[in-house]
């Protein structure tokens, strides 16, 4: 069953979460070629424009790493690691190839570890700059427009500019519906849970972006017949970090006794918040909105004014959230081996307290098993909130 | 307290060579001139390896102060781990760049007294003027260390100079894309002089700049055409000297005493090499040490293989350079020093790709290794994975497993420690895996 001839959006999200790929899977079946990809750096809309479905691989907490580590150190962080765990597992057996951004030094420094090792028809690292100024601009649109070239080459088709406008349009409103979804979490208590949310977008990201835009649709219609909740209402915390694609810990925080009402993460808040601006050169555009649109640690923003300003400038949008949603308490979630978040977590936790915001940093490795050990400490956060 | 704890400093380790036995001298100098620097009210940039600006610091007269050095220093004197521990302390994790993390450990410290800290190792690092980092493929707390740094600094500011070079890709050609790395490249160096002048009120001299874009091009050449002189059997200099050796290109490039320290060097070779002087008397294995940082506090290691009859001839480590006459364009014709030095820095991480492309299923890091194995006459490898730092350490199993693939099995060890974090070493387990190996190797040359 496909997304488009079913009703009940919830339902066909945890179908998709439970057993994700399979959507990937069947449309291989059907003809499709789909192109994988790490991470919220690859601009899909290249991928779509030229006529392949992308697919972002996900991992899994609950499965232990066993084949990862003959090829991978396991110096790398345990998302990446978990990543390529399932890869290799043949978890993925449908890709036709795939696509690496430099977002990181667990990605790019494994990225030839992913090319041999797969062995896939078509690989491609993008070359993205850890700057986002002008000329760093100028030259991430160089990077896409070797993207876009390489890519045509290898369905033996140049890409179109029309194709790539017409990407733009449905992944931005792909984003929009995302938002809308995001709203209705503002009432308190929220309409939906944040682990619901969790699967949703994790479900979304594992499908063609048209039927991604109805199950949201569908999710949005159902969620919204919903009664509000009556009785004692609970914390309202917002998750901070890289990428969550696994609800275990969202639902841990909740089975605490709380409701994660937003967050910064991806795919998530951090991804979503922007968009391509559909006027100009389209691959301009979408090189804009990948380097300066999404707020990343892994992205070096340069200094303008005192340094008070300059935190503002990296973690504004983080408060502006946290105000928006009217949240209680910031967990900062960061995995062991993730330079870009862990080299931020004082600036940012100092930054975020001074807003007059509480804030719980835990260290995770991506594991159930690793966890749950997180749990007193979430209680104690929570209780110590309750009291204030 | 932990912080006031000291532990006992390791012995000063036998070199080969009387140049490396120089080193230990240059450095001290090194980190007192920073410290003089400081006192004279001259403009200190804090820098890091490898980031293509040598050359320009060195013009503009401002005075380096390389954050990895001093920390390596700490690790090298196993006295980092009070600063590992203040690091943590602030909610740094205990698994990022321990370098970044020694020294943010060191720097919010003197900043909360006021002072150095206690028995600072070689009088201490001293508080910047500005910070240099860099954002390229080389590794991420390029970018995110002094950025970091400056949440205890918050007056220093920090340039981030972007200094990407090409992928190896089979997809498209990376000739077609050297022409934007340039420019992209040639932008951000323009950029980091701008900020420098306004800065420190230092002017670029640029006729002074094209001389030590020259200089350093001769200063390469020089330093490949010294290393090559260890092919010789037996070998007169091996990867332990090769640590020490590493100060003048990585700390002192673009400066006379770096190309006159190689001169000596490349003569006391040649004259090693005259009277067949190696590493040691009777050569029984000779390795390639393949890959990874060396853990500083350990580089005892190095003669632990000696004494089992093994030399590292040749090493990947720290080779961050290539001959400049082997480049398949004459930097010579390229007048205009930014360009220059951005060309230089392209050529130099691409070096490898074109020769990888003969070798069906080659990737540049492996066909390196095998150009190393057949020119040094090597029989076996060594890596070492240092579990924070993620760019010089992931990969290595992988070259490991292709060689095997494309070229030839060939014994091999990776040796699991750190750089600097001595809590992840252990000695009696890493002579055992070494001896197992030197086993390994035995067997090989018996069959
Ligand atoms: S969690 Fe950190 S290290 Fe891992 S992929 Fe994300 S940014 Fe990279
Ligand atoms: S290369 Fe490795 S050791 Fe050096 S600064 Fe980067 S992460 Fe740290």
């Amino acid at each position: 069953m496909s997304a488009e001839n079913s009703t009940g959006g919830l339902a066909i999200v945890d179908k998709y979460y439970q057993g994700y790929g399979s959507r990937a899977r069947e449309l291989k079946k059907q003809g499709k070629q789909i192109m994988g990809y790490l991470c919220a750096f690859t601009p899909v809309e290249i991928i779509t424009a030229a006529g392949f479905v992308p697919f972002r691989i996900k991992g899994d907490v609950n499965e232990p790493i066993t084949k990862a580590d003959t090829e991978m150190e396991t110096i790398v962080c345990p998302l990446v690691r978990s990543w390529f765990d399932m890869s290799l597992k043949g978890k993925y057996e449908f890709l036709d190839g795939l696509v690496i951004s430099h977002a990181c030094d667990s990605m790019a420094r494994s990225k030839d570890i992913w090319k041999y090792t797969l062995g896939l028809p078509y690989f491609h690292f993008i070359d993205t700059s850890h700057a986002i100024d002008d000329s760093s601009l100028d030259f991430f649109v160089s990077i896409l427009g070797t993207f876009r070239k390489s890519l045509g080459g290898f369905i033996g088709q140049e890409i179109s500019d029309e194709s790539l406008a017409q990407a733009i349009r449905v992944y931005n409103e792909n984003r929009q519906r995302i938002w809308d979804l995001y709203e209705l979490r503002k009432s308190d208590p929220p309409l939906l849970s944040g682990a619901e949310m969790t699967r949703v977008l994790v479900a979304a990201m594992g499908l063609p972006v048209q039927e991604s835009i109805k199950l949201l649709e569908g999710v949005i219609t159902e969620v919204k017949q919903r009664q509000p909740a009556v009785g004692a209402k609970l914390p309202r915390i917002m998750v901070v970090g890289a990428e969550v694609d696994d609800a275990a810990f969202i639902e841990l925080i909740e089975d605490a006794g709380a409701s994660v009402v937003t967050d910064d993460l991806c795919p998530g808040g951090r991804e979503y918040r922007a968009f391509v601006k559909t006027e100009g050169d389209p691959v301009a555009a979408i090189a804009e909105r990948y380097l300066r649109g999404i707020m990343c640690g892994r992205s070096y923003v340069e200094q303008k004014g005192t340094y008070p300003e300059y935190l503002e400038q990296r973690f504004g949008h983080i408060a502006r959230a946290a105000k928006e949603y009217n949240v209680d308490g910031i967990v900062l979630y960061i995995y062991k081996y993730c330079d870009p978040f862990g080299f931020e977590v004082p600036a940012m936790k100092s930054y975020l307290e001074a807003q007059g915001i509480q804030v719980l940093y835990l260290e995770d490795e991506y594991s159930m098993s690793t966890v749950g050990r997180l749990r007193t400490r979430i209680q104690a956060f929570l209780e110590m909130l309750g009291t204030r | 307290m932990t912080e006031e704890k000291k532990p006992e400093e390791r012995k000063k380790r036998r070199t080969a060579t009387e140049a490396a036995a120089s080193i230990g001298p240059m450095v001290k100098a090194m980190i007192t001139d920073v410290q003089k620097a400081r006192e004279e009210g001259k403009p200190i940039a804090f820098t890091f390896i490898a980031c293509a600006y040598d050359e320009i610091i060195r013009a503009m007269d401002i005075v380096p102060s390389w954050v990895e050095n001093y920390a390596g220093i700490c690790g090298a004197k196993r006295d980092a781990q009070r600063f590992l521990e203040r690091a943590e302390s602030l909610n740094f994790s205990r698994s990022l760049c321990t370098y970044a993390l020694c020294g943010l450990g060191f720097d919010s410290w003197r900043e909360e007294l006021g002072e150095m800290p206690p028995d600072a190792p070689w009088g201490g690092q001293v508080k910047p003027t500005v910070m240099l980092g860099s954002g390229q493929i080389l590794c991420d707390p390029r970018n995110k260390w002094f950025q970091a740094a400056q949440h205890y600094m918050p007056d220093v500011p920090v340039y981030d100079v972007s200094l990407p070079y090409p992928a190896y890709a089979d997809d498209y050609d990376f000739h077609e894309t050297e022409g934007y790395y340039v420019k992209h490249i040639v932008e951000q160096l323009r950029g980091l002089i701008d900020f420098l002048e306004e800065q420190t009120g230092h002017k670029m001299d640029w006729a002074r700049l094209e001389e030590l874009v020259d200089l350093v091009d001769r200063t390469y050449d020089l330093i490949v055409d010294t290393y090559d002189l260890r092919r010789a059997i037996p070998t007169p200099m091996g990867t332990g000297d090769a640590m020490n050796t590493m100060v003048p290109i990585q700390f002192m490039m673009a400066t006379q005493q770096a190309y006159d320290f190689f001169t000596n060097l490349n003569a006391e070779l040649k004259d090693k090499i005259a009277r067949k002087e190696g590493v040691i008397e009777d050569e029984k294995y000779r390795l390639i040490w393949g890959g990874g940082l060396p853990s500083w506090f350990a580089l005892g290691d190095f003669n632990y293989f000696n004494s089992k009859g093994a030399v590292f001839p040749v090493e990947t480590t720290y080779r961050t350079l290539e001959s400049t006459r082997d480049f398949d364009i004459d930097l010579k014709k390229i007048k205009d020093p930014l360009e220059h030095i951005a060309w230089r820095w392209v050529k130099t991480w691409t070096y490898w790709y074109d020769k990888a492309r003969k070798r069906p299923g080659s990737h540049p890091d492996v066909e390196r290794l095998i150009q190393y194995i057949e020119d040094f006459k090597i029989d076996g490898i060594v890596m070492h994975e240092a579990f924070s730092c993620r760019s010089w350490h992931v990969g290595l199993i992988w070259q490991l497993n292709h060689l095997k693939k494309i070229y030839r099995d060939m014994p091999s060890l990776i040796l699991e420690s750190d750089i600097i974090d001595i809590s992840s070493y252990n000695e009696a387990d890493t002579r055992a895996r070494i001896d197992a190996f030197i086993d390994t190797l035995e067997a090989v040359k018996d069959r």
